[in-house]
């Protein structure tokens, strides 16, 4: 409540301080009228909102939404017009009456958001990657990240639960850098560093950003470890006014179902004796083969150059293959842009909300393992339509469970951001920023009394769960920004302040013992567990949390020419989560361009058009920790006697430590920019070297004296090296026809340097936990000096044979650390050994566009490489042990001789390598002779159409941004074939 | 004039940002340390704290701690794979057979819990020392009250650890010394020894209003374990001594949970009822109420079936995991009450209550018999695939092994359900303690007086006709049949290991499958992961 008051007050101070500058302003201008038009050399159309500036003066203007401009200029002026997308150009003022300005091909003249702030990208000194709409992955996006997936060198975008529409896709920048810490990238959406993806729509999304390396992450400081995504979505635009519909249909095919055996088959395995008579393909019935997602986008702008704005506003119902697995949601976007005094001040307004509505019931995992496990043989219902439940362990009947339960998720997101920009005089620009993200839920669940956790759990009176959720985010930042030009020396300087409070607040609460399934959900209250001891208790529970960030920064940019460029950035920031020793740090970044291309010596070799070397080093941190660690907590371990009333016990819930401080990321980047022939062939290169340092993590700490096995303290070191390559290529260029194609390729390689120091060890650490029946321990192990993601398991050495008793035949054999060969029982821990890597070596893509005429065809192409897949659905559900339970058919080929239980070794990893064919587009766009529709295209996509690959399990691509990568684990949501039919229409 | 403006402007600024520099945290669901112990609930919530974490080793409540390596390394209890289940890494195969290692969890989780419960008494004692007790309505006589028994509760967690690992650290204050040094086996008998005696007499007596609690009796009962086997730990016999702490509690010196004097119960299923927490026979317990604390001693998942609830009508199932080893339940013979009413073996039928009709009165199995009659077997191995002989711990089924039924927590609509405290200390083990001294002070030959008190208890598991000739006399009971029968008593109860250590035959016997094994494996391994962390520790002989 403090901060919040606080924060205001400092908004006030802030504004009244701006308004006063304001106040102070007036401007002066003279010489002669200059007047004239600016038209696109191909489309010899008039182009709007074109700066028109004196060369070396302040004064300048925007052309008009007919091309046309006017200004005053001293008799043998330059006039200087420049536009994004374009080549800028220099023209005397007395011929500027016709100004035809040329499109930029690969344009370096291309604005790049960079955080506070713009840089053209031929002045970028870091290591930044662009992706414009115009090269978005097509079709019906689930995510908004689904829209850049595989078209950065280095960023991962995964979807591990195929194309369910209430999954997000976890992101990834260069690898892992965290143990505990967030590993997701920052997002910073128009300028909300921790912005909501809900609230974007693909059809309002303009650009993607996506800060790599440290020295250019530096800017956001603690939160740019994991790298930043700025998102920047479209702005109202002076000129005529514009109205655009998109719309598409989009249907999901199965592209793999797991391969269940038959009811037949399953009878040979499984025995005569579980044979139920039916013949039910449970897995086909949890599928909505007729599911249909649509999706409608409205959006107008317009205004001129002193008021322009944008709004939108859209509509999606999203259906997965699944049935009782769907979201709708519906919402808008409002951009408000207004210049005015004179120029000097400016204000931008975005205003963005979504709400939806989402079927949380089907699509989880566990129905569909059940539906794979489920007796093929045993009916769904009885013959008074009583639904059937099989009787073995952890058996459920999912397509009961789905409809006799409910679980329902209402959320409703929004933000609000407004920034003042004032420019007292020209190129020193002072601006205030202030947003507020919200995003709430309700969720609702309700178990019918006829439902088996009803029956089995609550006594059959149903059960009733409602929960809530709010977390409120905001920010306020203030920049000033000044520009100098003292002939060929280019100067920039920011400097800004930045605050952010966040919070989040839930309750919880649940009841059982219903009379009635009428009220469901609606009248928690009816439940009788609420007064009768004997039914299970109704549970509550609410939790708050609160978190502040505050920061300090700065950027000094500095150019020659536009030939050599050195950036230095500096970030001093303190979170309220760390240490008290250690809340604040420093975050600090150089980085420097040559763009040898522009020196004389290069003038001659005209095969080369660009020609640049990048180097930076930056410092940044990582403050995705959970709140409150370095507090000594108290926890609570349940109730005990005291005074004849039985009353909670609390306890030391951790070891302190007051000296909890960031994980610092020290990132040396260097790349080259080339383009040659005719900019036909380009690309990047970039070799990256990251350590991240003081790794958080809950090291083992000595026991006694301490009163708990762990401590969350800054210990380790973490490496990750890269290369990424980015080729641009036109390998066909002809009249009517055009081939673009575009490779990405990124190796990467991590490494757990150290773990220790005097007083912790972690010397190894486990993750990957395998799952009931067995419980068969961690899958892998992480050692100093080692890889992340290091299979650890015992050498499969064979099966029994030949054995006096025949039942004693296809148990396991395993190598033991000597080499001998023992089964199960004699195995240990000291015989586990290094088995494989699940975290891929290489990732690539390589997308293709073609254009004949008004056709357009765009191929993409994704794969990863050189990682290894741990197939649990195997290791569990492909062995004759699981019957009376179904299997695979692994029973019947590659596991037929296995008869023993569940084991884990390298018997079950497999070969992840995997090609994708992502993508296929097919557009057409009408040319139509009407004043009335400016542009028309017709689009058909499919995506996830075909995989190439040696994995038998149902998809390779895997989760491989966490530390547990390369298990394949019991989910069964099938994978999907997207197909999209889409229309966009502008008027 | 431009310029000024901007400097005024950029001074409002710095003004404001002075303001708001500061990165308080308000913890607003969580208690922090500086912000407890204002009265006396608090205060003894904190002090009640290790009683609670006791549950997690001491007894059979799904963690490996104490309760398990002692009893699954031992001859009566075994955690058998049954097919797909149950072979969790080789974990309970490496107890039965003696296999474990110093990175084992078996050697380290147990560590772990423990000391994680001796590390709540040391910063309780901290805390409550530093803390002024009059400012919170408290009087000065609390405190050393309470001190005193977080004092012998700390002691008491360091018996246990010394029992299972011999050599260890100790520390009294939290993070002092930051990595402490092994202290001898003997160093650490004399600290208990010591620690308990110096508290013992500042202890309450056991009341009903302090069940679950370490009064006197707990604390007189922790001397007794101590002094019955000093000879082991030490090397000196405290024969006498054991005999002395045995007779302060039989004659009600430390007080009573139902009268003055604790008392015999007159069956053998009181002492294990979900109204233990008023038996005559309790010492030292840990106290569970399910109705008013939501909290039970939660037995289920180690023993039970998939579907045991139903032969209950329980609200849980349990994991299929620790079953009776066939040689044990040979050992009880067939008109002992104890095997009858303490094991499930045979056909198992459904609560009455959940029958829909007389079809569906059997609970049915869900792996090698899946949807057939829950038939419990002696035997742990392949039946339904026609095995036969001794079996194997690879070799179980879902049914194999007799089946715990010790503790029984009522049905669900009882208003006592699942209220069962877990027995730590309770008299009937002081009669067999005190006649087991009396015999090894008699050159292992029974006196009359030792007879006395092992009939008294044993009485209760036959039938009056069967009585007569279970009796034991001075010729009868001899050591090896008093290790015998403490087993049939005291099954389930956690303490096979100790017994077996200190009758010679831990590391000697043979029982069902297993093989004798080294001396060494008397005591578990220094856990690799603190010898890896602490360069003071001194890993056990043999490791």
């Amino acid at each position: 409540m403090n901060m919040h008051k606080r924060s205001t007050f400092w908004a006030q101070t802030c504004f009244a301080s701006t308004v006063l500058m304001l106040l102070s302003l007036f401007a002066f201008s003279q010489g002669k009228q200059v007047s004239g038009k600016v038209t696109d050399a191909e489309t010899k159309t008039p182009i709007p909102g074109v700066s028109v500036q004196v060369k070396n003066t302040s004064t300048g203007t925007i052309s008009k939404p007919d091309g046309t401009f006017s200004l005053t200029a001293p008799e043998n002026a330059v006039l200087v017009f420049s536009f994004i997308g374009y080549d800028s150009k220099e023209v005397p003022a007395n011929a500027a009456s016709n100004v035809v300005l040329k499109p930029s091909v690969k344009s370096l003249q291309d604005v790049v958001v960079i955080g506070y702030g713009t840089q053209k990208r031929n002045e970028v000194t870091t290591s930044v990657a662009t992706v414009k709409a115009e090269s978005f992955n097509q079709g019906g996006a689930r995510s908004p990240m689904d829209l850049v997936q595989g078209k950065v060198a280095g960023l991962t975008v995964t979807r591990t639960s195929g194309n369910n529409p209430n999954s997000s896709a976890s992101i990834q920048i260069r690898g892992i850098t965290s143990m505990t810490g967030d590993m997701e990238p920052l997002i910073v959406i128009d300028g909300i560093p921790g912005g909501n993806l809900d609230l974007l729509q693909q059809d309002d999304i303009a650009s993607f950003d996506v800060l790599k390396d440290g020295a250019a992450a530096a800017i956001y400081g603690t939160r740019g470890n994991n790298g930043v995504i700025l998102i920047t979505t479209k702005k109202g635009k002076a000129g005529e006014p514009l109205f655009t519909y998109s719309t598409y249909v989009q249907r999901e095919a199965v592209a793999k179902k797991p391969g269940i055996l038959s009811a037949a088959d399953y009878v040979k395995i499984a025995g005569e004796n579980n044979n139920q008579g039916a013949n039910v393909d449970m897995y086909n019935m949890l599928l909505d083969k007729n599911n249909l997602s649509h999706y409608h986008n409205f959006a107008a702008s317009g205004g001129t150059a002193n008021t322009n704005y944008r709004a939108s506003i859209y509509y999606n119902d999203a259906n997965g293959i699944a049935i009782q697995n769907g979201r709708q949601q519906y919402g808008g976007r409002i951009n408000i842009n207004q210049t005015g005094l004179q120029g000097k001040l400016s204000l931008q307004l975005n205003l963005a909300t979504n709400f939806n509505k989402a079927n949380m019931n089907g699509g989880r995992d566990g129905d569909f393992e059940q539906a794979v496990q489920r007796n093929p043989t045993a009916p769904v219902t009885d013959a008074n339509g009583k639904y059937i439940e099989t009787n073995g362990f952890n058996n459920y009947n999912p397509l009961a469970r789905l409809l006799q339960e409910q679980n329902w998720r209402d959320q409703k997101t929004s933000s609000g951001d407004l920034r003042l920009t004032l420019e007292p005089i020209n190129d020193l620009k002072i601006s205030a920023f202030g947003a507020i993200v919200s995003d709430e839920w309700n969720d609702r669940e309700y178990r019918s009394k006829a439902s088996l956790s009803s029956v089995r759990d609550y006594q059959g009176g149903g059960y009733a769960r409602k929960a809530n959720r709010s977390e409120k985010n905001r920010t306020f930042e203030t920049t000033v920004d000044y520009t100098k030009k003292i002939s060929d020396h280019t100067f920039n300087i920011m400097g800004g302040y930045s605050y952010q409070y966040s919070t989040w607040e839930t309750y919880d609460m649940s009841n059982n013992g219903f009379l009635t399934d009428a009220f469901e959900d609606w009248r928690i209250d009816a439940g009788n567990a609420l007064n009768d001891p004997k039914l299970p208790r109704p549970s509550m529970n609410s939790r708050k949390e609160d978190n502040i960030l505050i920061a300090f920064f700065g950027r000094l940019n500095y150019n020659y020419q536009q030939k050599y460029m050195f950036q230095a950035i500096l970030r001093h920031e303190g979170s309220s989560r760390f240490g008290a020793n250690y809340k604040w740090g420093n975050f600090p970044s150089v980085s420097a361009g040559w763009v040898i291309s522009k020196e004389s010596f290069m003038e001659d070799i005209n095969v080369i058009n660009h020609l640049k070397l990048r180097a930076g080093y930056g410092v940044t941190g990582n403050q995705g920790i959970p709140n409150y660690k370095s507090l000594i907590t108290m926890s609570t371990g349940g109730a005990y006697l005291q005074n004849g009333k039985w009353i909670q016990t609390y306890g030391p819930e951790k070891n302190p430590n007051p000296d909890l401080r960031w994980e610092r990321k020290k990132e040396f980047n260097i790349g080259l920019d080339w383009s040659i022939l005719n900019n036909r062939l380009g690309g990047s290169i970039d070799v990256y070297k990251r350590r991240t340092e003081d790794l958080l993590f809950d090291y083992s700490a000595p026991l006694p004296s301490l009163v708990l096995d762990r401590i969350y303290t800054n210990v380790g070191t973490l490496s990750n090296n890269g290369v990424e390559i980015v080729l641009n290529t036109v390998p066909v260029k002809i009249k009517d026809f055009s081939w673009n194609s575009d490779v990405t390729f990124t190796f990467q390689k991590n490494r757990v340097i150290s773990f220790s120091n005097d007083v912790y060890k972690a010397t190894q650490q486990f993750y990957g936990d395998l799952p009931s029946p067995g419980n068969l321990g961690m899958a892998i192990r992480v050692v100093e000096g080692g890889p992340l993601g290091t299979f650890y398991g015992y050498r499969f050495a064979g099966f029994t044979q030949n054995q006096a008793d025949p039942r004693d035949n296809g148990k396991w054999l395993f190598y033991k650390k000597d080499g001998s060969v023992v089964g199960t029982d004699q195995i240990n821990e000291d015989d586990k050994t290094v088995i494989g890597t699940g975290i891929p070596k290489y990732l690539a893509s390589w997308s293709n566009t073609f254009r004949y005429k008004n056709w357009d065809l765009s191929v993409f192409f994704r794969g990863k490489f050189g990682f290894k897949i741990l197939n649990l659905q195997e290791m569990y559900f492909g062995s004759k042990k699981w019957s009376p339970n179904n299997m695979l058919n692994y029973v019947l080929g590659r596991d037929a001789q296995l008869n023993d239980a569940p084991a884990y070794s390298d018997y079950y990893l497999e070969k992840g390598d995997f090609v994708k064919l992502d993508n296929i587009t097919l557009g057409y766009n009408f040319h139509l002779k009407t004043k009335y529709i400016k542009n028309l295209r017709l689009y058909a996509t499919g995506r996830n159409i075909a995989t190439i690959t040696g994995y038998s399990g149902l998809d390779p691509e895997l989760q491989d941004t966490a530390l547990d990568s390369g298990i394949d684990n019991r989910g069964f949501y099938p994978r999907t074939r997207s197909y999209t039919i889409g229309l966009n229409i502008g008027f | 004039m431009k310029k000024r403006n901007v400097y005024i402007g950029a001074a409002l600024m710095a003004l404001g940002m002075s303001a708001c520099t500061k990165l308080d945290e308000k913890p607003y669901s969580e208690v922090t340390k500086d912000n407890f112990y204002h009265n006396k609930e608090e205060v003894l919530s904190a002090v009640l704290r290790p009683f609670t974490h006791a549950n997690a080793w001491a007894a059979p409540t799904g963690q490996l701690g104490y309760w398990r390596v002692s009893e699954l390394s031992a001859d009566q209890l075994a955690w058998p794979q049954k097919g797909r289940h149950g072979y969790d890494g080789g974990n309970w195969i490496r107890l039965h057979n003696h296999q474990w290692i110093a990175n084992d969890d078996n050697c380290w989780n147990p560590w772990r819990l423990m000391f994680w419960g001796m590390g709540f008494c040391n910063a309780t004692i901290k805390d409550l020392e530093g803390l002024d007790f009059p400012s919170i309505g408290m009087t000065n006589e609390d405190k050393a009250s309470i001190i005193a028994e977080t004092k012998v509760l700390r002691a008491w967690h360091y018996l246990k650890l010394m029992d299972l690992y011999g050599n260890i650290p100790i520390t009294t204050e939290v993070g002092v010394p930051a990595t402490p040094e092994t202290k001898s086996r003997k160093e650490v008998f004399e600290f208990i020894e010591k620690e308990i005696k110096d508290n013992v007499e500042q202890l309450q007596k056991l009341s009903p209003s302090l069940v679950g609690r370490v009064t006197k009796a707990g604390g007189y009962a922790m001397l007794v374990e101590l002094y019955l086997n000093a000879q082991e730990w030490t090397g000196t016999p405290r024969w006498d001594d054991c005999i002395t702490y045995c007779n302060k509690i039989i004659a009600g010196d430390g007080g009573s949970l139902s009268g003055s004097i604790p008392a015999l119960e007159p069956n053998i299923t009181n002492a294990f009822a979900n109204t233990n927490s008023a038996s005559p026979e309790g010492l030292f317990q840990i106290a569970y109420d399910f109705r008013s604390g939501n909290f039970r001693f939660g037995w289920e998942g180690d023993f039970w079936h998939y579907r045991q609830r139903q032969i209950y009508n329980a609200d849980r199932d349990g994991n299929n995991g620790i079953v009776v080893i066939p040689t044990a339940y040979d050992a009880f013979k067939d008109n002992d009450l104890r095997k009858q009413q303490w094991m499930l073996i045979g056909l198992q039928k459904k609560d009455p209550a959940l029958r829909t009709s007389v079809a569906d009165s059997v609970v049915l199995g869900t792996e090698e018999y899946n949807g057939k009659p829950l038939v419990f077997v002696k035997e742990i191995r392949r039946n339904s695939e026609g095995e036969t002989g001794e079996g194997g711990m690879t070799r179980g089924e879902e049914n194999s092994g007799a089946r715990f039924a010790k503790y029984l927590p009522g049905k669900t609509d009882d208003p006592n359900y699942w209220g069962n405290d877990f027995m730590l200390y309770r008299l009937t083990e002081i009669y067999y303690n005190k006649a087991e001294a009396l015999m090894r002070k008699n050159g292992g030959q029974a006196t009359q007086e030792a007879v006395d008190l092992i009939n008294t208890c044993k009485k209760r598991a036959f039938k009056p006709e069967d009585w007569a000739k279970e009796a034991y006399t001075t010729t009868t009971l001899t050591m090896d049949e008093l290790l015998a029968e403490r087993g049939r008593e005291f099954i389930f109860e956690g303490k096979r290991r100790q017994d077996l250590i200190r009758f010679g035959k831990f590391t000697t016997a043979s029982w069902w499958d297993h093989k004798p094994t080294s001396d060494k494996y008397k005591l578990f391994a220094i856990p690799f992961k603190q010898t890896s962390i602490n360069p003071n520790l001194k890993q056990n002989p043999g490791y």
